[in-house]
């Protein structure tokens, strides 16, 4: 199937991987001959072992805790459809498009700035997480493209390879750091290598210059290896978005709005940086060897070059094109099957109603709200009041009425039914339960207002329905249909 | 060791080596003709979804729509058309004609402001829009399955094992997309 092209691109992987391995235990081996001196016999391979072993416990920590760890160090929650269902389906709709056998899990993160990352060592357990800003400000083909781009770093096993190699960056900056540091403050040889021979002595002398050269250089040369890593997986989980989503487009604008903005990431620690989609820390504009994103810039102008097919083939013309690199990410060879994915129309195309940008940003307050238990009291003047759960009085008073509301308490079930006003199906019932219609003077009707909701109004001449706004104010309407005079009724409420 | 027995050894390794192939390949027909199934399933789910919104929408529209009887019965009729159908290809006819009724009707709620600030008819549309996305992806990954188990009816050798065990080619499932197949406008100004 189309994924074959992790095969190809694993390989690439696995060779700068491994080569960071054997980085890691040739400084593991001179350090440990240089701390023991070259003369004892386990000397490097004491080394070797101490360094595998730092390697393997920050490996075991990362693969078991990482997921939490991340999502816990960034302040992520857990949400369910009823939060925000367009993420839901946007999520599901990858999840067709790639053939995820499990639905990932979804977070979101109260931050301004739009951004996302995946966490997850398999297709089964993973875990996608957007910040409330990239909801604000992204349409819809936008989010789906972010989302897999997420997808795709979750597909090709992204955070797997990224893991190993981070652990081993790690390894290699605390060899480094206790070694330097150890030599720093006690420059005299310990181990009294040195005088047991003059040729030993100068053994030890080289052997000393390496471990010093591999402490120094290793680090900067161990980033540069694992930024290279990051950046390709980088381009790598672009295509797969363009081919999932087969709108390009779509991450293109969103990468470039995710630029523009203002706001920075507040909630990323530094070490998740190439987890996410757009680095937060800016370094996006630069193509160094240690930005672990390639530029933002070139990404986009690469998904614009597409303009044949969402293919992988595509991309890698794209891509060989924009950068004028001569190799390709992969090369056409590797991939099974060339196959032809032809690019869809933007769904704003096919009927879809922007909301404006202001209506958004409302919603993800709401929302990022209702997660962090505020009560929502909608006063009957139209106002609509929401209380931090710090808040300990049992009433408040409407700011713009003054009417006093009962505050009620979050339990677990409230944040549901605050949500239920945007669910559909729960929405429909509640206009049937809530309309009540008496039939008066013949024709004409009464129907008493439900209070700060937009209320369905049946007609009793025509039988045709109509909806009344939570603004209404007037003690009668006409049937937009037939006209018939209908009385509203506003319930009398008590006032303080 | 007799030349008779040689032969004997090769022949007897060909007929086992024939006999596994025959096994593999039938076995990755039959697996590809269970995906085949499942994945037509995963469509039958989401048109099922999608026949449920219609008349949701609908019924929210109405209110607003006044003078476009016309278009909103069609839509209905299109989906209990598209809701009857039966066949692989009765299927793809009745709902390519839903999704031509449903654009036309999209283009229509263009006129009306109050429809499209209304929150019920917002949840109901971005259910529809994932909807569609969902029949395309899980159109796209069932032809895909036909392809792949199709070629291996078709092509030799494990065309003989298809024949012998009765493998059918697959049917695809094409929706016709007239805004893609439209021949792009090309402007010089």
């Amino acid at each position: 199937m189309f994924w074959s092209i992790i095969a190809a691109n694993k390989r690439k992987t696995v060779i700068l991987v491994v080569s960071m391995g054997i980085f890691l235990l040739l400084m593991g081996y001179f350090i440990g001959m240089a701390v023991a001196g070259p003369a004892h016999r386990l000397a490097g391979l004491g080394g070797i072992t101490i360094a595998l072993i730092i390697w393997v416990v920050m490996l075991m920590v990362s693969f078991w805790g990482s997921d939490r760890l991340f999502l816990g160090m960034s302040n992520a929650r857990e949400v369910d459809r009823g939060s925000w269902p367009q993420l839901f389906n946007v999520v599901e709709e990858m999840k067709i498009a790639s053939s995820l056998k499990k639905m990932p899990r979804i977070y979101i993160v109260d931050d301004p700035a739009p951004n996302a990352f995946a966490v997850g060592k398999s297709e089964n357990n993973c875990a996608i997480c957007v910040t409330a800003g990239l909801l604000a400000t992204c349409s819809r083909d936008e989010l789906q493209g972010v989302v897999a781009h997420e997808i795709g770093h979750i597909l090709n096993r992204d955070i797997l390879y990224l893991t190993v190699a981070a652990t081993m960056l790690g390894s290699i900056l605390i060899i480094s750091d206790v070694f330097l540091r150890s030599r720093w403050y006690t420059p005299s040889v310990r181990f009294g290598s040195r005088s047991r021979s003059r040729s030993a002595g100068r053994l030890g002398a080289v052997v000393l210059l390496a471990a010093f050269l591999l402490a120094i250089l290793g680090p900067v040369l161990a980033r540069i290896l694992y930024f290279s890593i990051s950046r390709k997986r980088e381009y790598l989980a672009d295509a797969t978005s363009a081919r999932l989503t087969r709108y390009p487009e779509g991450l293109a604008s969103a990468l470039e709005k995710i630029g523009a903005a203002t706001a920075r990431l507040s909630s990323a620690p530094s070490s998740i940086a190439p987890f996410y989609t757009v680095n937060p820390y800016k370094q996006h504009l630069s193509s160094s060897p240690f930005a672990t994103h390639p530029p933002l810039d070139e990404r986009i102008r690469i998904l614009r070059a597409m303009s044949m097919g969402a293919g992988y083939l595509d991309y890698m013309k794209a891509y060989v094109e924009v950068t004028r690199r001569r190799v390709a990410l992969v090369q056409p060879s590797e991939l099974l099957d060339a196959e032809r994915v032809e690019i869809r129309g933007s769904s704003e195309d096919a009927g879809t109603t922007r909301i404006s940008q202001a209506a958004v940003r409302k919603r993800t307050g709401d929302m990022i709200r209702a997660l962090n238990d505020f009560a929502f009291i909608t006063c009957p003047c139209g106002m609509k009041i929401k209380v931090p759960p710090e808040y300990s009085a049992g009433t408040i008073a409407c700011p713009r009425c003054s009417r006093q509301h009962a505050i009620p308490r979050a339990d677990s079930g409230d944040l549901g039914l605050i949500l239920s006003q945007r669910s559909l199906f729960s929405e429909t019932q509640h206009f049937s339960q809530e309309t009540t219609t008496k039939k008066v003077r013949g024709a004409s009707q009464v129907v008493s207002k439900i209070p700060g909701q937009w209320q369905e109004i049946t007609c009793g001449t025509c039988g045709k329905s109509f909806e009344l706004s939570p603004a209404f104010k007037a003690s009668q309407r006409r049937c937009a249909h037939c006209g018939a005079l209908i009385f509203i009724e506003t319930p009398h409420l008590t006032s303080s | 060791m007799t030349a008779g027995t040689l032969v004997l050894i090769v022949v007897i390794a060909g007929v086992v080596a024939i006999v596994l192939y025959a096994v593999a390949t039938y076995n990755a027909l039959v697996g590809l003709r269970n995906q085949i199934r499942n994945a037509w399933a995963q469509i039958e789910v989401q048109l099922k979804r999608r026949h449920d919104l219609i008349p949701n929408l609908v019924e929210t529209a109405k209110g607003y729509m006044v003078h476009e009887r016309s278009t909103l019965e069609e839509v209905t009729k299109a989906r209990t058309r598209a809701a009857s159908a039966k066949s692989v290809q009765d299927i793809s006819q009745a709902e390519t004609g839903l999704s031509g009724a449903l654009v036309r009707f999209m283009a229509i709620v263009e006129n009306y402001p109050d429809l499209k600030a209304n929150q019920n008819f917002l949840a109901l549309q971005e259910e529809l829009t994932s909807t569609e996305n969902r029949i395309a992806f899980s159109r796209q990954a069932y032809n895909d399955q036909v392809l792949f188990l199709n070629n291996k009816v078709q092509m030799f050798p494990s065309n003989i094992i298809a024949g012998m065990f009765k493998f059918t080619l697959g049917e695809f499932f094409e929706l016709e997309d007239s805004a893609q197949r439209a021949v792009p406008k090309v402007q010089f100004s």
